[in-house]
């Protein structure tokens, strides 16, 4: 196996950060359980080992698989998961076994990803078994019997002991299915050749797919009540579209459509009017509706600057501070520093996406790492913003850090394509030899020796 | 497409600017607004974590402190306690999780929990030192004076409150009814909200620091006002003789005004102070007019809170100029010390501490110093003059008048031992009006030794019976003043053994 200056470079700076990260969160971890008022048992240490191993773990998948990908993205994960496990393991040491769990199920799928998605490209092939595997792991929790509702959202799927919520994994999917469709037919989109009135649009038929899609995942989220993913998904096709057709009309038809839809959802949807209610004026529901709220603004501002230090706050007075409210408990524990820190973590990573995104030659892989940045950058905006009340409250993790398998394993998931593609465009350039992938040397071993066989004289 | 995805990342970057600015402002800009919010505990959660310092009296006695708690189920970890129960608890004030603090713990709350700028930056400087950064208070007060006072008030409902006049410390300050602060303190939040509801509806108001959240009206003893200001403004003066009389009708009406009890009543300057007569204070009350009347008064502070380092201070009132221009007769018998006048007991001592020290009335105060967790001075009071009613002139005159109280007029129960000189002034407050059974507060104000005063001192006791009502300021209230004053000169050259303080607690000086 070869390697170049560059490939040398970018892995051992992500080595250098991951080991950073992990000596960060060794030192979250010590602050958190050290001293009189401890919060973190001395018995989960061995799980914090864990995790810092298989932070490790995920680097060496990047240097055997990904040797040329982006050296920055693995690093700030490797920080906010690192950050996300000390404030659970301090909210409830219960969970930290939990999720160490995850993050060895997160960090297995992340290196499966990059073995078996050896070039992005070839899943442009398999779009329309996304946009099934989409459709189907949205509709999974509206199926009676095993569809489960948590805080008023049925996105929930249990199957036997397995708990998951299979939007986080459906986002993806829709991704890579619209990143297909749209690399394929932008130019036939893009240039309208049939008239409405003033407007010039596509033909109905390569629109027809998209709306379907859209129109699909409206329906699906008013049906399950999950309105932090609607937004998402909303914001995901319209910027995916616009990316990819390079048409401004479409931006703004999609924000006039989200805005009407969003007016609709308004009048129609108590749990929408109660959200904006709340987003709007806190303060008169404070035993009720607003609690959740205003006790998030009490926690940032008992942070202040500095933070209270870790260990040393009362996060745990936030209903589900561990899911959507742990951006609460960074701001109430770690002050301004520590909350700033997070949101620029998200801004490298979403730059880092965006670079990936830039350096891609294909069309998919633009659109598709538009489209995963896009998500990862959304919806920590979200729910950042719905927890500061910048935006109405949508319940929606945090990616990274919130607790939870299933946002955790897709969120790896999604982490590993967009290294896929940061690395097949170092290849096309030429910073690392564009030499076979495992999965192909295997592939191309099988076929010679075939070839052998069908060349061997018969007997 | 590299244009449209740049733009994006913009977009992107502008959201995020905008949490971020909306950090600063939760974080920052309304850090305080929202901390101070009465529905945020999380701060008060903080706090009962973590040790709070004691608070001490000059004498060394511990009167507040915190209990590491050793049940590991606790809600807190720390426990207020208030080891002289209700002796000092109108000073202290309570500690509570659900309700709130009052009085020095909620002065001094910084101090006690390490949280002023200057313990802080004391802690981070010996970060080696432990976390424990809190600071104690030194309370002016003396616990043996203190129980001296509750004792010699017994449980008549009023207040004693002794000072020095010459800083303004407070010695002594002590009500009946109190409260015992460890039943609010130590309780569950349910039972807490019980008890502070029982004190709040309990009669003599308990919960309220009578000596200087509360103002009755004050009698004979506003008389020493009155003259000070008839002094001041020359419209008396030793050498006046007023006529005896039973009654006297002052302008603006026909109903006369008449002596303490209907007797006839007159002589010289001297003679109508020490006896107390009524009719001479309202003469000289009309004399001075509304206008010289009102800023007298304002003069000798009244009108303003009372400036003592507690919150809730009351302030005494006399009246506006527009009260009396056309209810003259108001004026008069204001002079004396009835009809609108309320005094906030602390205030009436100080008004004795101004002629003892001078003219010049010195702010009041309980906490002399405070000290960061080592023992070293954090903060030490320093006294302030708040009013100058009177010239030293008049301040002398006023001692020879008060003298005369003691020596041979109606506070001759403040006649001290060991032959120490006191000078006083009584007052029994009529607060029936006619016909109705007899209600009146009684006083005495006044300080020792009088040649080279060291103490002033004011007693109230409420007229909340007919017992009470039946007597005069002189026979009540002088003999718990007499107590108090001899308690302290008997002191003065053998101290009294301090009980030792708890080891943790700062090293303390000896009064």
């Amino acid at each position: 196996m070869s390697t170049t200056p560059i490939a040398s470079a970018r892995r051992g700076t992500e080595l250098g950060l991951v080991i950073m990260a992990g000596v960060l969160t060794g030192a979250a971890y010590t602050l958190a359980s050290l001293g009189k008022n401890a919060e973190i048992p001395p018995i989960l240490v061995p799980f914090l080992i864990v995790v810092l191993s298989l932070l490790i773990v995920a680097h060496i998948a990047t240097r055997l698989l990904a040797k040329g990908a982006d050296s920055t993205l693995l690093p700030l994960v490797a920080l906010l998961n690192g950050l996300g496990y000390v404030i659970i393991a301090r909210l409830d040491d219960s969970l930290a076994g939990l999720q160490t769990t995850w993050i060895f199920i997160g960090i297995f799928a992340f290196c499966a990803t990059l073995l078996l998605v050896q070039r992005a490209t070839d899943l442009a092939r398999y779009k329309w078994t996304f946009f099934a595997a989409g459709a189907g792991l949205l509709l999974l929790p509206l199926v009676p019997g095993l569809g489960r509702s948590f805080g008023g959202a049925r996105i929930w799927v249990s199957l036997g002991p397995i708990n998951f919520q299979p939007g986080e994994f459906a986002k993806i999917a829709l991704a890579l299915f619209f990143a297909g469709y749209l690399a394929e037919r932008r130019e036939l989109i893009a240039t309208g050749t049939w008239k409405v009135g003033p407007l010039r649009l596509p033909e109905p038929r390569h629109l027809l797919p998209i709306a379907v899609a859209w129109g699909f995942s409206v329906v699906v989220m008013v049906g399950l009540k999950d309105l932090g993913a609607s937004l998402l998904f909303f914001a995901l096709f319209v910027v995916m579209l616009w990316v990819a057709t390079e048409r401004t009309t479409y931006l703004l038809l999609g924000v006039a459509l989200f805005a009407g839809a969003a007016f609709v959802a308004w009048k129609l949807i108590e749990n929408v009017q109660t959200r904006v209610r709340i987003w709007t004026n806190p303060w008169p529901e404070y035993t009720e509706k607003g609690y959740q709220v205003i006790q998030s603004w009490f926690a940032l501002s008992n942070g202040g600057t500095s933070g209270t230090g870790l260990g040393l706050g009362s996060p745990n007075k936030i209903p589900e501070v561990k899911n959507d409210f742990i951006f609460a408990a960074i701001g109430e524990e770690l002050g301004l520093f520590g909350g700033t820190a997070v949101l620029i973590a998200f801004v490298l990573i979403i730059g880092a996406g965006f670079r990936t995104a830039i350096r891609a030659d294909r069309p998919f892989e633009k659109i598709l790492a538009t489209g995963l940045t896009t998500i990862l950058g959304l919806q920590a905006f979200i729910i950042i913003g719905g927890v500061i009340r910048l935006v109405p409250l949508t319940g929606i993790t945090l990616p990274f850090v919130s607790y939870g398998g299933s946002s955790l394993v897709a969120n790896y998931v999604l982490l590993a394509l967009l290294l896929r593609i940061s690395d097949s465009s170092a290849r096309r350039l030429g910073e690392v030899p564009d030499e076979l992938m495992i999965g192909e040397r295997m592939q191309a071993r099988r076929a010679a020796r075939e070839q052998r066989r069908a060349l061997r004289p018969a007997r | 497409m590299n244009t449209k995805i740049q733009r994006l990342a913009v977009g992107l970057l502008l959201c995020y600017l905008a949490l971020f600015v909306q950090l600063n402002v939760l974080q920052v800009g309304r850090q305080e607004e929202l901390t101070a919010d009465v529905r945020n505990d999380r701060q008060t959660i903080r706090d009962f974590n973590r040790p709070r310092g004691p608070i001490v009296t000059s004498d060394g006695v511990v009167v507040a402190q915190s209990l590491p708690v050793t049940d590991p189920n606790a809600e807190f970890k720390f426990q207020r306690d208030y080891p002289a129960g209700e002796l000092f608890a109108n000073v202290t004030g309570y500690y509570t999780f659900n309700y709130g603090s009052t009085q020095v713990e909620r002065t001094q709350s910084d101090v006690l929990s390490g949280k002023t700028d200057e313990q802080e930056l004391d802690a981070l400087t010996n970060i080696l030192g432990g976390q424990d950064n809190s600071g104690s208070v030194v309370l002016t007060m003396r616990s043996d004076l203190q129980q001296v006072a509750k004792d010699a008030l017994g449980e008549r409902e009023g207040s004693v409150v002794v000072m020095d006049p010459t800083t303004g410390a407070i010695l002594a300050m002590y009500s009946f009814p109190s409260y015992d602060p460890n039943l609010i303190a130590k309780a569950n939040t349910f039972d807490a909200g019980e008890v502070l509801n029982f004190l709040t509806n309990f009669p003599g108001k308990p919960l309220l620091a009578n000596a200087y959240q509360e103002r009755y009206m004050p009698g004979s003893s506003f008389k020493v006002i009155t003259t000070g200001i008839a002094f001041e403004n020359g419209v008396t003066s030793m050498e006046r003789v007023f006529p005896v009389e039973t009654e006297w009708v002052p302008p603006q009406t026909n109903n006369p005004i008449q002596n303490y009890g209907g007797t006839a009543c007159g002589g010289t300057m001297a003679e109508v102070f020490y006896r107390s007569c009524n009719i001479p204070f309202a003469q000289m009350a009309i004399e001075l007019g509304p206008d010289r009347m009102v800023t007298g008064t304002d003069s000798w502070g009244i009108g303003e809170r009372v400036p003592i380092d507690l919150p809730g201070a009351a302030a005494s009132s006399f009246g506006e100029v527009a009260d009396f221009t056309d209810a003259l007769p108001l004026l008069a018998i204001g002079g004396f010390g009835q009809a609108s006048d309320v005094m906030v007991p602390l205030h009436m001592a100080m008004v004795a501490a101004a002629v003892a020290n001078g003219g010049q009335m010195m702010e009041p105060f309980v906490v002399d110093r405070t000290l960061y967790h080592d023992g070293s001075v954090l903060n030490q009071n320093s006294p302030q003059v708040w009013k100058q009613p009177i010239s030293p002139a008049t301040a002398a005159t006023l001692t020879t008048l008060m003298i005369g109280v003691v020596n041979q007029g109606t506070g001759q129960a403040m006649a001290l031992d060991n032959g120490v000189q006191a000078a006083a002034k009584t007052g029994t407050a009529q607060l029936n009006a006619t016909g109705e059974p007899q209600r009146s507060h009684a006083w005495i104000i006044g300080f020792a030794p009088a040649e080279a005063p060291r103490y002033a001192v004011a007693v109230v006791i409420k007229g909340t019976n007919d017992e009470i009502s039946a007597s005069t300021g002189g026979k009540l209230a002088g003999p718990v003043a007499k107590t108090v004053l001899d308690h302290l000169f008997a002191t003065e050259t053998a101290p009294p053994i301090a009980p030792a303080p708890p080891a943790d607690a700062p090293p303390t000086d000896s009064p």
